[in-house]
């Protein structure tokens, strides 16, 4: 057999097989070109025209605890709003007559609400008069300070006992407060936003005054800080013979408050 | 073993043709579904017509990964691979079943062509597969698929090819023996039919890529635009990681036993671009040890590791890749409690970091890491990519990493 022959051969006896693989090759080349626009064009329309939210991510937020009830936030976003703290350029802390008047809360009720911070924060005795840091409230404040975990706000309360002038007590309790800031200055210097974390209140001894039977059991400087904080563990502030309700008011309450505002 | 000119052959190539048809079909269903910038459940089954599913991270992770497409600094997610692997079957589906009906009517050159060409799909899937063992370290079940159908293809090819050599042979010793009765030869094709079977082939393979980049949505008006870093202080203690020629300043959020910081991580490696970043680092492990925003640990033991990474100092990069490294077993200790993560802290870096990680200094630190991902109010979740302060959306972190670094960064994929 010559090669037309076998050309002919090939020509006239194959065309059937090879018509109909061409056919399928087509036609599958055709559907497959078609879904490959037709997705991609149906992927372009939900693109544009989303029938459906993207789902919503949590967002990284400051620490929320079981104490922030809804009045313990209530009167720290007014303490800390009228106090400067959540304000620019607005004056810095917040005296006796500021918290009486934007906390709107009684005396008992205020340190109520500090309940729960018992384990949290510290208290830093002072000695009558005074408002230095000895070593024993540099440690407690350091370890405070330290221990922020997820807190936005650090929040320090001065006090001052009944004893001398009102006038007296208010300006010591201020002072008071400020020892403490100042010493949390030291700890971050090159922080700009510390005035920002850190809000102040002094209520001289005119509001909220501390009740011994309660307080002196709270982690304080007088204590081995090892054993603050222990049930029933009574210390004497400095100065004083024995914690009294006149020694646990020589002193500025410390704590990282771990609600969101 | 199949008589000298059984169909047998022919039969089988036509099922591995149609089979690889079918999960390459399935592998760029999900691809192109993808192009929604949203997540999609995959394919990820060696049975034929399972059903997608959300699990399937072989699958997943061979679909984000650089091998999965190419030309994807030119187009968002790249043409996948799967396309082309497509259109070739669909070619072989074609050619198999002509050499099926033609039986031994089908030219000799047909065979030959075939049993040749029809081993391509076969050596290009021990390439991939070689790659998912090596690179990847897994394989996904549709690939499976796919190379499983390319040795049946493979298979069917070579037993006609054998077929072929046999018929000759046998034609031989009958000439031998008897020479003047013609055997029954196969028909002879001019040599043009070769190159215009290789011209269809071509067709078949790229015309649906070509197809698909003309059709496939325009992604730049969506790139960085998920938002991005405010104006904070950076804390001092957020890592710069050492890379061999850094030309883009970028911020990382990861999470050292997180699966997808992992694969991510892998991929910019894989794609040459981690290098090209001055990244700084900010541990953010979604452990509820030390990540208060969190109720119960989504990847426990990642506070040990991320303090880990902050006690190391230089090395900080060489224990990072290491937890994304060691990351299933380190998960698999985390899950077990804190002593056993530590113990491979310990082992692998020694006492000194393993004590520094335990230390108040190392929480402090992580706890401004954490707190800095609070002030930029990022999602709570990783990893997060943010270049120039302009946030990566997570679907460009995945398909899209090299298209929208070409856009946004393009000195990194040069």
């Amino acid at each position: 057999m010559n090669a037309s022959a076998q050309n002919s051969n090939v020509s006239g006896s194959n065309w059937l097989p090879s018509s109909i693989a061409a056919g399928v090759t087509v036609a599958l080349l055709t559907a497959l070109t078609l879904s490959v626009r037709s997705n991609c064009v149906a992927a372009g329309e939900r693109l544009t025209t989303p029938d459906v939210a993207k789902p919503k991510v949590a967002t990284a937020e400051d620490a929320e605890a079981k104490y922030c009830t809804p009045q313990f936030k209530d009167v720290l976003q007014r303490v800390l709003h009228s106090c400067g703290l959540m304000n620019e350029n607005s004056r810095r802390g917040c005296k006796p007559a500021d918290v009486k008047t934007f906390a709107s809360i009684s005396d008992e009720d205020f340190n109520a609400l500090f309940r729960p911070l018992k384990d949290r924060g510290g208290v830093v005795l002072f000695e009558t008069g005074k408002d230095d840091l000895d070593e024993a409230a540099r440690k407690l404040i350091d370890e405070r300070w330290e221990d922020r975990r997820g807190a936005r706000y650090f929040l320090v309360v001065g006090r001052a006992s009944t004893t001398g002038s009102t006038e007296k007590n208010r300006a010591l309790s201020h002072r008071r407060a400020n020892s403490v800031l100042f010493r949390v200055k030291e700890l971050t210097p090159d922080d700009p936003d510390i005035e920002n974390k850190v809000g102040l209140l002094w209520l001289g001894s005119e509001f909220a005054q501390l009740d011994e039977k309660e307080f002196c059991a709270w982690p304080n400087s007088g204590a081995p800080t090892d054993q603050a904080g222990a049930q029933g563990d009574k210390v004497a502030a400095k100065g004083a013979e024995k914690c009294d309700d006149k020694a646990i008011n020589q002193s500025a309450f410390a704590s990282w408050v771990d609600c969101r505002l | 073993m199949s008589a000298p000119n059984s169909k047998i052959p022919a039969a089988i190539a036509l099922v591995g043709s149609l089979l690889g048809v079918l999960f390459a079909t399935y592998s760029t269903l999900d691809y192109s579904n993808h192009l929604d910038r949203r997540l999609h459940d995959i394919h990820c089954s060696i049975i034929p017509g399972a059903p997608v599913t959300s699990a399937g991270d072989a699958c997943r992770a061979a679909m984000y990964s650089p091998y999965s497409a190419i030309l994807k600094e030119r187009f968002w997610g790249g043409i996948p691979i799967s396309l082309f692997a497509q259109g070739a079957f669909i070619f072989f589906v074609g050619f198999s079943l002509y050499l099926l009906l033609a039986g031994a009517r089908a030219p000799k050159q047909a065979l030959s062509f075939f049993g040749l060409i029809a081993l391509t799909p076969l050596a290009a899937s021990l390439t991939m597969l070689t790659i998912s063992l090596v690179k990847l370290g897994s394989v996904c079940t549709t690939c499976a698929g796919i190379y499983t159908s390319s040795t049946l293809l493979a298979l069917g090819a070579l037993l006609g090819l054998r077929n072929l050599r046999a018929a000759a042979s046998a034609d031989g010793q009958q000439a031998n023996m008897r020479p003047n009765v013609q055997s029954a030869e196969r028909p002879q094709v001019p040599m043009l039919f070769p190159l215009a079977w290789l011209l269809a082939l071509a067709v078949c393979t790229i015309v649906p890529a070509r197809v698909y980049a003309s059709s496939m949505p325009d992604h730049r008006p969506y790139l960085g635009t998920c938002g991005g870093l405010k104006n904070v202080r950076e804390p001092k203690s957020l890592l710069h990681l050492h890379t061999a020629e850094p030309v883009q300043q970028a911020t990382l959020f990861e999470d050292p036993l997180c699966p997808t910081c992992r694969a991510f991580h892998h991929r910019m490696l894989a794609e040459n671009m981690f290098d090209k970043l001055n990244p700084t680092m900010v541990m953010f492990p979604l452990d509820s040890e030390c990540n208060w925003m969190l109720e119960e640990p989504l990847h426990p033991g990642s506070c040990v590791v991320a303090r880990a990474v902050l006690c190391a100092g230089d090395n900080a990069r060489a224990v990072l890749e290491w937890a994304y490294d060691e990351q299933p077993a380190l998960t698999e200790a985390g899950k077990s409690g804190k002593t056993a993560i530590e113990g491979m802290v310990g082992a692998r870096w020694g006492d000194s970091i393993l004590q520094c990680s335990r230390s108040k200094d190392a929480q402090k630190k992580l706890n401004e890491h954490l707190h800095y991902a609070v002030d930029n109010g990022i999602d709570l979740s990783t990893p997060q990519v943010f270049l120039d302060g302009k946030r990566f959306c997570d679907e460009d972190t995945d398909i899209g990493l090299r298209y929208t670094m070409a856009q946004l960064a393009p000195q990194v994929v040069k």
